[in-house]
């Protein structure tokens, strides 16, 4: 059994931005010698993202939209007001991005794909996405790789 | 409106200054007290970019005496700036040091540094100590700004009592050439601050102000309930500064917030470019 955990910073330049991180996790992959098992990706944050969709700008757009507008950075009147919005003693500053903490939870934190023939196996428009809702900022992804190498397999 | 200064900013989460000198992890976790992972420089040069601003003023504090640590030294503030024609370097000095004037003059003079920066609260001190005469003079005759820390103070162990505008006075009235800033809208003691820079065209007021809720929602409250919009933009325009207290709070969420207010386009010259512009002589 192979088991390798890879670290990578990856560095978001917008305050909201869909990056495709899809080599690396292929990266990870192949450095793994892995050719059967299972790849998993996490982001160590919880105001940025991680998930798959159609690798296609315009999507990537409709993406980030539609997660602001389930969970705005400017807090809803009212009863869905965000409590967030006070002093963490532990950070020495105001909490008051609520609303992004939320859209990486609507979001997920991780996602897995099986690897065949030292490959990760996905569908053809899937692409893996680092999701930064809070930037810029330089952020930490971890991808794992777990299972057994195969001889006379590619990876 | 093109581009602008962040008057008010720590660079206390820059990674590549942490690497050479350990000692500032402990400053800022320990002594400002932030908890924010670090970040490379790139990400604070990035975080100008998105709040469209060109340039930064770093702000190093003095506190070896009362907290056994410099929150970086001037030699740091230096090295810094040396890295990024966007950062403007200030000093800090301890007004009890038997050499403060002299390290002013050091910092002004061969370090290149553009402003003092004073910290009533952190560095225990009152603002119109008759010993801090000799200091004053000597920011005056270097012409640089002196921005102070004043109002609320976030760190532990800091008193409120060292920042009520009131300390000021006497450093406003009796050293007219001298520019000075009261940072953070001088919070809660918003009205009195106003009233010192209604009074005294030597005294600014920098926005870096936010002690609940959320940028958008504090600003609103200090600078349009607390004090009616109307004061800042008719009566104040000229010595208000745009500063954020990065990494308190993020540049780009205290842009957003000023910008909000309702601000003429004018003003918001005024108060992003060409007020901070004035306060460092015309640089950058």
């Amino acid at each position: 059994m192979i088991i390798k955990l890879k670290h990578y910073e990856v560095r978001s330049r917008k305050d909201m931005e869909m990056i495709d991180v899809t080599g690396l996790v292929e990266e990870a992959v192949a450095e793994s010698g892995v050719t059967d098992g299972i790849v998993f990706v996490m982001t160590a944050h919880t105001s940025s993202g991680l998930l798959v969709t159609e690798g296609i700008e315009c999507l990537e757009r409709d993406v980030l939209a539609h997660l602001e507008r389930l969970a705005p950075k400017r807090p809803p009147e009212g009863v869905y007001g965000y409590w967030h919005n006070r002093y963490l003693d532990y950070d020495g500053r105001l909490g008051f991005n609520a609303g992004d903490h939320l859209k990486s939870i609507l979001a997920g934190v991780s996602c897995f794909f099986p690897i065949a023939d030292g490959k990760i196996v996905r569908g053809g428009r899937q692409r893996v996405y680092f999701v930064e809702f809070d930037g810029p900022l330089a952020r930490k992804m971890m991808v794992q790789v777990i299972g057994e190498r195969r001889e006379g397999g590619e990876g | 409106m093109k581009g602008g200064i962040d008057f008010h900013t720590h660079p206390l989460l820059v990674r590549e200054m942490i690497e050479r000198h350990p000692e500032l992890e402990q400053a800022a976790r320990k002594t400002f007290y932030i908890g924010n992972n670090f970040q490379p420089l790139e990400i604070f040069l990035r975080e100008l970019d998105i709040s469209g601003l060109d340039h930064a003023v770093v702000l190093p504090i003095d506190a070896a005496r009362t907290r056994g640590a410099m929150v970086y030294s001037n030699e740091q503030i230096a090295e810094l700036c040396r890295m990024s024609d966007r950062l403007i370097g200030f000093a800090s000095v301890d007004p009890r040091r038997e050499a403060a004037v002299e390290l002013l003059e050091k910092a002004v003079r061969e370090l290149g540094l553009q402003g003092l920066k004073l910290a009533p609260a952190m560095q225990e001190f009152y603002p119109d100590d008759p010993n801090l005469t000799a200091l004053y003079r000597k920011a005056e005759e270097l012409g640089v700004p002196i921005l102070f820390h004043a109002g609320m103070s976030w760190e532990p162990g800091s008193r409120l009592k060292y920042g009520h505008p009131m300390r000021f006075e006497d450093v406003a009235a009796e050293f007219p050439k001298l520019k000075i800033v009261l940072a953070h809208l001088a919070w809660p003691w918003v009205i009195d601050a106003v009233a010192l820079a209604l009074k005294y065209p030597n005294l600014y007021l920098d926005t870096s102000a936010l002690y609940f809720d959320n940028p958008e929602d504090f600003l609103k409250f200090a600078m349009r309930h607390q004090v009616p919009l109307t004061v800042f933009e008719r009566s104040l325009r000229h010595q208000i500064v745009f500063g954020s207290n990065y990494p308190r709070v993020e540049i780009k969420n205290m842009a957003r917030a000023v910008r909000a207010l309702g601000f003429s386009d004018e003003c918001l010259e005024l108060i992003f470019r060409a007020n901070a512009e004035e306060l460092l002589g015309g640089r950058p």
